[in-house]
């Protein structure tokens, strides 16, 4: 790559050299402060309360993991896992398939309504969320949803509608006529076409569009707040929030639940960094 | 079926459950909440038709603006925080070697995880008694500087600042580097042979090249601003004396801790039309040209 002239220095090599160690050191510092609070919240989950208090720049001494255990216990978080689990994962199936069928619509046909539709579904994504908890608070109680995976699975999913339906269609619309036009005549119906070529050809923007749903179901935490109060479908954050407030003196117990809590995100960030960083930046970008 | 009428139908089908759940979840309620926001309403029991009086009390509400202006500050940390630190690093990152990935996955790391978590953890941060920013002013002799960071109504709101830019630079990083990596190196190269100085180099062609990404992301500060409701909610769940209080914390003090849901319906609305103001507005003037 030509990024060696990018620098936005370049004097004598000795100079570069020394200036570069500087810099890198200086980054790796920032890198430290940054991660340090996720560090400190690893190392506390395996300590006791008193050496939490006492020593919290350390590594704890004896690494207490029946901590976890018991935070499991005492937060139910198995319960909340699954919860989370269920409606995060019905959220994303609902989210791809609706986004990629409206996509390929939007992207491949034309018709009257088109461009209204594409501006209604551009005005979705300058909508602040929080706007409209109240009014959908009262819309689900009318309908007797509050309380139910359908308060979560629904908002979510028409919330992340827009966002599916704007990366999967920009990805759809590069798709040559060609292909389309042949298996039509092969005798392919549309939702042949649909299913057989269009998805598949779409798994890159899907997969983007997954990781992001993945992410922002997974940590809701406001809509959760509002429409689920049965603490037998409570999902994470919402458990961990009530968790944290309820049995604030047991620190460390309140650590270890928010261990075990992150690592599935934190898993999927390592595993998909690259897709991660670049799709929130894209959705980031298109909101 | 005629070949017309066959797509026709597809259309239909294909677009029609997408649009039912988006225009029943996200549309309808802006018109459900501007017009509960005629009514004084407890959340049960009748609700009483009361015209524009929540609108007017809204506009006439300090804590309404107060939050408003917390939102502001927000807005500020983002512009003149986050981005001249996400600025500094994309400048020191467009390398893509392993150190460098390291550097801007660490970076990013925060935003994966849940505001609640993130929350929690700059609360124990925080913490008068067992926090680690008090202990840290002991063990370097401070201790006339510890606080209880967060009940202290003049420092809260900057306090709740530090994560938020803590938080979200990751984004405006990974935006700053993918501009700057589309700088074409010709440019780079003619500076360096004409023997153009760094810092010139950064204010006269860097910066310019890359003006138009600038400008998205001061829009994307402003839009990201208004959705700082869980940490708030968290941290201080909008006290000490409303003094952290923003709007949306505001919104949902006022509906669901004192029941005026038709109050709540009012800051709903003033939320959305102010927010469509401050983003078109900030679009339209980013449009024109300073240069």
């Amino acid at each position: 790559m030509q990024m060696e002239q990018k620098l936005p220095f370049s004097p004598g090599r000795g100079w570069a050299k020394i200036s570069r160690g500087l810099i890198n050191i200086g980054l790796s510092l920032y890198a430290i402060v940054t991660l340090y609070p996720l560090f400190w919240l690893f190392t506390s989950a395996f300590k006791t309360n008193e050496e939490f208090d006492s020593r919290p720049f350390y590594l704890p001494e004896v690494w207490h993991w029946d901590n976890l255990s018991r935070a499991w216990k005492v937060s139910a978080m198995g319960t909340s896992l699954i919860n989370s689990t269920i409606v995060t994962i019905a959220s994303l199936a609902l989210t791809l398939l609706l986004g990629a069928l409206a996509a390929y619509v939007l992207a491949r046909f034309q018709f009257r309504l088109k461009a209204f539709l594409m501006g209604l579904f551009l005005l979705g994504m300058l909508i602040p969320i929080h706007s409209t908890l109240v009014p959908l608070f009262i819309m689900l109680k009318k309908v007797s949803l509050l309380d139910t995976y359908w308060a979560l699975i629904l908002p979510y999913t028409a919330f992340e509608l827009p966002l599916a339906i704007f990366v999967t269609a920009a990805f759809l619309t590069v798709i040559p006529k060609e292909i389309e036009e042949a298996a039509l005549i092969d005798g392919t119906g549309y939702w042949g076409i649909f299913f057989r070529m269009m998805l598949p050809l779409s798994l890159p923007a899907l997969s983007t569009v997954a990781i992001l749903g993945f992410l922002r179901f997974w940590n809701d935490f406001a809509f959760a707040l509002i429409f689920i109060s049965k603490p037998a479908l409570k999902t994470v954050p919402l458990s961990l929030s009530v968790f944290a407030t309820g049995y604030s003196t047991d620190y460390k117990l309140t650590m270890a639940a928010m261990t075990i809590a992150v690592i599935p995100t934190i898993v999927a960030f390592l595993m998909f960094q690259e897709q991660i960083m670049k799709g929130m930046t894209a959705g980031a970008v298109k909101g | 079926m005629t070949t017309s009428a066959r797509i026709k139908g597809f259309i239909l089908i294909g677009i029609l459950p997408a649009l039912l759940i988006y225009l029943f979840f996200v549309v309808v309620p802006i018109f459900w909440s501007a017009y509960y926001g005629f009514f004084d309403w407890k959340g049960i029991g009748a609700a009483k038709f009361i015209g524009f009086d929540n609108y007017a009390e809204v506009v006439r509400d300090p804590i309404f603006w107060k939050g408003f202006k917390n939102n502001m500050l927000i807005v500020a940390a983002s512009v003149f925080g986050q981005v001249p630190i996400a600025m500094i690093l994309a400048l020191l990152l467009t390398r893509s070697n392993l150190f460098q990935k390291m550097i801007r996955a660490s970076v990013f790391m925060p935003m994966v995880l849940s505001s609640v978590v993130v929350g929690i953890i700059w609360s124990y941060i925080y913490h008068p008694q067992i926090g680690i920013l008090n202990f840290l002013l002991d063990s370097v002799g401070l201790e006339h500087l510890k606080k209880a960071w967060l009940s202290e109504p003049s420092i809260s709101m900057y306090m709740i600042m530090i994560p938020i830019i803590w938080n979200y630079i990751g984004p405006y990083m990974i935006i700053f580097i993918a501009a700057l990596q589309n700088i074409p190196s010709e440019i780079n190269d003619a500076a360096q042979i004409d023997g153009v100085g760094s810092t010139r180099k950064l204010f006269q062609i860097t910066l310019p090249m890359i003006w138009d990404t600038i400008k998205v992301v001061v829009v994307l500060c402003i839009s990201g601003s208004l959705k700082a409701f869980d940490l708030i909610y968290v941290m201080t769940g909008g006290g000490p004396a409303h003094t952290t209080e923003v709007l949306a914390s505001y919104m949902y003090n006022s509906t669901f801790n004192v029941y005026r849901f038709g109050y709540g319906s009012a800051i709903s609305t003033s939320i959305i039309i102010l927010s469509l103001i401050l983003i078109l507005g900030s679009q339209y003037l980013m449009k024109r040209d300073y240069r």
